[in-house]
């Protein structure tokens, strides 16, 4: 099995980390603008005035949640779990993402329930779109965890991508859940059956752009994150073969007197 | 209004903050790998290992840290 041969990751060249930075200045810039023209540029809406200014953040961090993190998450799982494709990578980005995606998750639950006290009356709702998005929380924090259980590392990044197939599965019904179910929540604005976006002008514009800014704010915190990963591993094999010489080096002599 | 504003400043600062300590996490984890690089040996280097153990892999290859090592989660 081919391993590296100590030379860095991808990921870890200098210009690699100049790539990184200037993702998230650009990301940093982005949310910047999207901020100023949600909370200054753009009208109220006719129905329901300024509480609309939270449509411009909270489609865009569940995009990033639901599509983007755990979509890329389900499919590096595929992949490691593909034998032709099956590499480490793939485990460490499933779980960079996920990871980044709870985040998110957890963003749009609570931008969501914000927006949802003064519209419907309730921090909270059991409906079948909320609810959904919070099982899907519920089943990547169980992923963050198995995770975390000490094991192999193809054991681990086996049952990992298993995990993260199943909990993906949650994915499509958050999606459809609005169509599938009478729900409080609001259908689709933009990715609609008809493909018919149902916003128009500046606030079309300010959606658009909070959905770039956010994914560009994913894309940073991922290679962040993956970045965190590889640092993670080299320093825990390497300090574990260290570790190891040391042992053997204290032991051989003791060993030797044993015999003896 | 207010509404719209906590939302923005609640969802931004949680943002801001993992980003934060994604920063911070990375800054130690590097300083530690530089360290651990200085103190040993340079035939004992992760890299130089006979087992091949060192840098982290880029796509299509296979790194194996060993179980119970500080592996990425």
């Amino acid at each position: 099995m081919s391993v590296h041969q100590g030379r860095p990751s991808p990921l870890q060249s200098s210009r690699a980390r100049w790539t990184v930075r200037v993702i998230g200045i650009t990301a940093a810039v982005a949310t910047a603008a999207t901020v100023w023209l949600a909370l200054w540029v753009t009208p109220p809406d006719v129905t329901q005035g300024d509480l609309v200014r939270l449509v411009y953040l909270h489609p865009g961090v569940a995009w990033v949640a639901l599509y983007l993190a755990f979509g890329l998450a389900a499919g590096a799982s595929l992949l490691y779990l593909w034998p032709r494709t099956r590499s480490l990578f793939w485990d460490r980005l499933a779980a960079a993402a996920v990871e980044v995606g709870v985040v998110f998750n957890v963003c749009t639950l609570v931008s969501g329930s914000i927006w949802g006290k003064p519209t419907w009356g309730v921090w909270w709702a059991w409906d079948a779109r909320l609810t959904s998005t919070a099982v899907l929380l519920v089943l990547f924090l169980g992923y963050l965890a198995l995770r975390r259980v000490p094991a192999e590392p193809e054991a681990r990044a086996r049952r990992s991508a298993f995990v993260c197939l199943l909990a993906a599965v949650d994915v499509p019904i958050v999606h459809f859940s609005v169509l599938w179910w009478r729900t409080l929540h609001q259908g689709a604005t933009v990715l609609n059956p008809d493909l018919t976006p149902t916003i128009h002008g500046s606030m079309a514009w300010t959606l658009l752009l909070g959905f770039v800014a956010l994914t560009l704010v994913f894309v940073w915190m991922l290679l962040v994150r993956y970045q965190i990963g590889a640092l993670e591993d080299r320093l825990g094999s390497g300090e574990l073969d260290m570790a190891l010489r040391q042992r053997q080096a204290e032991g051989a002599p003791e060993d030797e007197d044993e015999a003896a | 209004m207010g509404y719209v504003v906590a939302g923005y400043v609640i969802v931004l600062s949680l943002l801001f903050l993992y980003g934060v300590q994604l920063v911070w996490r990375r800054r130690r984890l590097t300083r530690a790998v530089e360290r651990f690089e200085l103190l040993a040996t340079p035939g004992d280097r992760p890299g130089d290992l006979p087992s091949g153990r060192g840098a982290a892999p880029g796509p299509g290859q296979d790194a194996q840290p060993r179980a119970g090592s500080a592996g990425s989660r």
